[in-house]
């Protein structure tokens, strides 16, 4: 019985893999003005400005590498997710459209978030060894973003 | 199984009790974690380029409610602004010269001190140069240039007096440029505190249990990943229609003044201070209730389909932010005499 169930059903997975190559996301990087950038803007030590583009540029910002495997469906549509969802919460590429308050406000939140190692995500990291942050950066981070030191 | 029963009965009271016990903990307890991102209001936004000296809000004050200033000279600050009723008109787009309507929804201007850049798509950095713009807006108070603005200021001893109080020591005190820093003085000092900024400062007491609950709805909703501050929101430009695309794209806000397509639909996020009292909304002022304009802001912005009772937490919540208008600072003063000198109005286009 179970092996009438998985002859019929393991051809089916596997069309259904295949069909699902058909409907790739859209994996774009919306041209940005560089004038508007975190580091044009923001103007953080040289430091800072490496360790946001080691852990979070890829999806909090306009200049993502999309990985291989986010070409690949069923991943490919969880990557691009996470992307869309961080580049709308955070986008370091467009730094200029926020206002002093939120900018500090933005930067709170990174640091509590790398802090709390709620960022990067956990599933991200293992696939990108570079993004791990170590004590030291993430108190870098923390106490020489611009704005002063975070809470 | 009658010997189960009472342990039964007693498992599913002691049961619900933790479970409304934990909801109702979960509703109306506002962590402090979630209010990181808010803070409340100053006292009074001073600039440090304009000294705040009692004579120039004193003239601020008398040009925002002076109707000379405009070409018909039927509308001042106050006619699409009007500070009685928390500074806006209740009309989608204002009336202007001749009748003639304004392309947007004429925004409140309490508070609007403390918004990073002025208008929807923050073309003037603050409020004084936002002062000088619909003094010469054709569609707006249409004076045809400042040289007119100063001619009808100079033409009363009443203001070229209030001028030197304003400006002490000035060779020149009437200007535009001074007329418009004293509007925006007095604009700095409209400032409206509610019992929101009550509850920051410690006075937890001071929100309902249903307003609490609100707020945990605002948060849970992701509102507040734009609309934060002291403002709740008037610090930073947003896409409208960032999930999903927003039908009315005729306006194209940011992009408007910078020409990049990036900017297109971007603008300026609304302060929600005084919004129960400061519809309609949105750029159009086309969504004429508090409860559409938070349903569509959720399922534009963030996605998301929002139920009634979550749509009527957020709007009690949105509440506690209408605050106290000090009425003796919006008196409305007397204007100086209009004499022979005093350009007369201009019923033309």
């Amino acid at each position: 019985m179970i092996r009438r169930m998985l002859r019929v059903a393991f051809p089916l997975a596997v069309a259904v893999l295949i069909g699902a190559q058909f409907f790739p996301p859209a994996r774009t990087n919306p041209v940005s003005d560089p004038e508007s950038s975190f580091e044009a803007v923001a103007r953080p030590p040289a430091e800072v400005a490496s360790l946001v583009n080691r852990a979070c540029r890829d999806c909090h910002s306009n200049e993502t590498v999309w990985p291989w495997y986010s070409k690949v469906a069923p991943v490919s549509w969880l990557v691009a997710k996470d992307v869309q969802e961080g580049r709308n919460h955070l986008n370091f590429s467009e730094w200029g459209r926020l206002g002093p308050e939120m900018a500090r406000s933005r930067l709170r939140e990174v640091c509590e978030q790398v802090r709390g190692n709620e960022m990067p995500l956990w599933y991200y990291v293992p696939l990108h060894p570079t993004a791990r942050l170590s004590q030291t950066e993430v108190t870098t981070l923390c106490n020489q973003s611009p704005g002063g030191p975070a809470d | 199984m009658t010997t189960y029963r009472p342990v039964l009965a007693l498992a599913s009271v002691i049961s619900l009790a933790l479970f409304c016990g934990a909801c109702g903990k979960e509703s109306t307890t506002i962590e402090p974690t979630k209010l990181k991102s808010f803070a409340a209001l100053p006292e009074a936004h001073a600039s440090g380029a304009n000294d705040p000296a009692a004579a120039k809000i004193a003239l601020g004050r008398m040009l925002y409610y002076d109707a000379r200033l405009s070409k018909g000279q039927t509308l001042s600050c106050n006619s699409c602004h009007p500070l009685s009723t928390y500074g806006v008109d209740g009309k989608p787009t204002s009336e202007g010269h001749l009748g003639q309507r304004g392309a947007r929804n004429s925004p409140t201007v309490y508070n609007a001190a403390l918004h990073f850049v002025q208008f929807w798509d923050g073309r003037a950095p603050d409020v004084e140069k936002q002062a000088g713009g619909p003094l010469l807006n054709p569609v707006e108070m249409a004076m045809p240039s400042e040289k007119a603005v100063v001619a009808v200021l100079k033409s009363m001893p009443g203001y070229v007096n209030a001028f030197r109080r304003a400006f002490p020591g000035e060779k020149n005190p009437v200007t535009f440029i001074h007329a418009t820093e004293a509007i925006g003085q007095f604009e700095r000092g409209l400032i409206t505190p509610s019992r929101w900024d009550k509850f920051l400062k410690g006075d937890h007491a001071v929100l309902t249990p249903e307003e609490r609950a609100g707020f945990n709805h605002f948060i849970a909703a992701g509102c507040d990943t734009c609309h934060s501050g002291s403002l709740v929101g008037g610090n930073a430009f947003q896409k409208l229609g960032v999930l999903k695309e927003y039908p009315e794209a005729s306006d194209p806000g940011r992009y408007q003044v910078t020409r990049n397509q990036n900017d297109r639909m971007y603008f300026k996020v609304s302060p929600l201070r005084n919004v129960a009292m400061t519809g309609p909304y949105f750029h159009t002022g086309k969504v004429a209730t508090l409860d559409d304009a938070v349903r569509q802001m959720a399922q534009y912005q963030t996605g998301k389909e929002l139920a009634t009772v979550d749509r009527e937490a957020i709007v009690t919540w949105l509440k506690t932010l209408t605050g106290d208008i000090d009425a003796n600072y919006i008196k409305q003063p007397e204007l100086p005499k209009s004499t022979s000198r005093t350009p007369r109005a201009r019923a033309t286009a």
